[in-house]
């Protein structure tokens, strides 16, 4: 119960930021994007989930929605340093992990909004195409991996969250997350199970039915779980270690 | 002008930010060079004399440096009001106008710099693997290609500049826009024309990276000067909002 409270009272922070509402806009980059180029460049062929890769699977899953994620894990944690707030929170008191998690869980939230918001973007921007056959069976699909790569990612991203946590400032994650969603984007053709990124797109690809995703290397589904764990729990120890520190 | 600058290079000399850049910088090389280690049927592209120079800065530009860049110039514009120095500035009184012009000449510097350090970085691995296969002429193309691609990245980019410090609402938004509107140049490269037109990519066609017909590199010229004008008349207009 306390910490649903905290995710509350993180929800009431976030309510007067602009920006966050700004930053949604960016989930419909890549669809319009998509929509230009198989209007004015391409042919999807007829086929919805060529579409999808592009609007959905490609770009904003390695890029868009990890840099959008790290830059409200950058913010979330440089709001209370800024104002010298956690002073007051651990005196009422407030026990650091669950302050943390319930950070994490406003990412989370946000994260999933933000595929939702993807994937409606896709199915609007796809109706506008006129050569795409669509289905509801294409569209449950496109929702469902939405879905997963929303709470997935948001899983993958825990380091950048522990490394905001270690911060004063913001520019050290912002520039972290640049490189580690780069990084992410990059070494999946060497290999996928070092980074959480690239085992997320693993995850969501985990069947074949994308379209260009993990063609070439044999899929270990536990390995890329065990890897984003790995991860996470390193985070979470070193953001515990952080703010312990942080009196 | 000059003790502006002289008071800029003074401040710049104590802030992080610089060394984080760096780090971003090196990154950027490092993570270029793993994409290198793939094997292509038994040939790893790192072994091709020239493609890591030459994949460096499209990679680095479209996913990184701008937007770190960008943030450079408006963190260093924008900390004036929030730490509430500008109070005192205004004071001397500094003309605000000039102040701002001083502070993105000093990111033009940085921005030529670290190119010239991913240049250093890419040229000292290139020389280490095939020391042999490198001729004079073509790391000098190199070395002119990556100084270009600073100069002009920061006049792509300076509109966005000057608007965060013409907004003076935070430096979120400049970081943003910035990595959207480098990210959106991969696309705007599958068009010969658009290549010439957006601001980023015109960037590769002025330095050469792109092969380019004269009225492409033209147009590119074009497009980056409308840049430099856009920033000029926001800079112009805040000169007039104070």
């Amino acid at each position: 119960m306390a910490l649903l409270k905290l995710i509350q009272i993180e929800f009431f922070k976030l309510r007067r930021r602009k920006f966050l509402w700004m930053m949604m806009f960016s989930a419909l980059i890549m669809p319009f994007l998509s929509y230009l180029l198989f209007k004015y460049a391409w042919s999807t062929g007829g086929d919805p989930v060529q579409f999808y890769k592009w609007s959905a699977f490609g770009l904003t899953l390695f890029i868009v929605l990890p840099v959008v994620l790290g830059i409200l894990s950058s913010m979330l944690m440089y709001n209370e340093n800024q104002y010298d707030m956690l002073k007051q929170i651990w005196i009422v008191p407030v026990s650091k992990m669950r302050y943390f998690f319930s950070k994490f869980f406003v990412v989370l939230i946000y994260s999933i909004c933000f595929m939702i918001v993807t994937a409606l973007g896709s199915v609007i921007f796809s109706i506008l195409l006129d050569d795409l056959a669509l289905d509801w069976h294409n569209t449950l699909f496109l929702i469902r991996k939405c879905l997963e790569i929303g709470i997935i990612t948001a899983f993958a991203m825990l380091p950048i969250l522990a490394i905001a946590t270690t911060q004063n400032g913001y520019i050290l994650p912002v520039s972290i997350t640049l490189v580690y969603a780069f990084l992410g984007s990059i070494i999946v053709s060497i290999n996928m199970y070092i980074h959480p990124l690239s085992s997320m797109a693993l995850i969501v690809a985990r069947n074949g039915d994308i379209p260009g995703l993990n063609d070439t290397q044999v899929i270990s589904i536990p390995l890329a779980f065990f890897s984003i764990f790995v991860w996470g729990i390193g985070s979470v120890l070193l953001a515990n270690v952080a703010l312990a520190r942080r009196k | 002008m000059r003790t502006l600058l002289w008071a800029e290079y003074q401040k710049i000399r104590r802030l992080s930010f610089v060394w984080i850049a760096i780090f971003a910088t090196v990154m950027v090389a490092v993570i270029v060079f793993l994409s290198g280690l793939t094997d292509n049927d038994g040939i790893r592209d790192i072994d091709t004399a020239g493609w890591y120079m030459a994949v460096a800065q499209p990679l680095g530009t479209f996913f990184v440096l701008p937007a770190v860049i960008a943030l450079l110039g408006s963190y260093m514009i924008c900390r004036e009001e929030q730490e509430n120095t500008i109070e005192s500035l205004r004071l001397i009184p500094v003309n605000e106008a000039k102040l701002t012009l001083a502070k993105m000449i000093i990111t033009l510097i940085y921005s030529i710099l670290f190119y010239l350090l991913l240049f250093a970085i890419t040229f000292f691995t290139e020389a280490a693997l095939h020391f042999s296969d490198l001729s004079i002429g073509v790391v000098l193309n190199f070395l002119r290609a990556y100084f270009l691609d600073g100069l002009c990245i920061f006049l792509a980019i300076s509109p966005i500049i000057a608007w965060v410090s013409y907004m003076k609402k935070g430096y979120w938004i400049a970081l943003v826009i910035t990595e959207f509107y480098s990210f959106i140049g991969l696309f705007a490269s599958t068009s010969n024309t658009l290549k010439a037109l957006y601001p980023i990519t015109a960037v590769f066609t002025i330095s050469g990276y792109y092969e380019a017909s004269t009225s492409q590199v033209i147009l590119s010229c074009i497009s980056l000067m409308f840049c430099v004008g856009l920033s000029a008349v926001i800079l112009a207009s805040m000169k007039k909002y104070k």
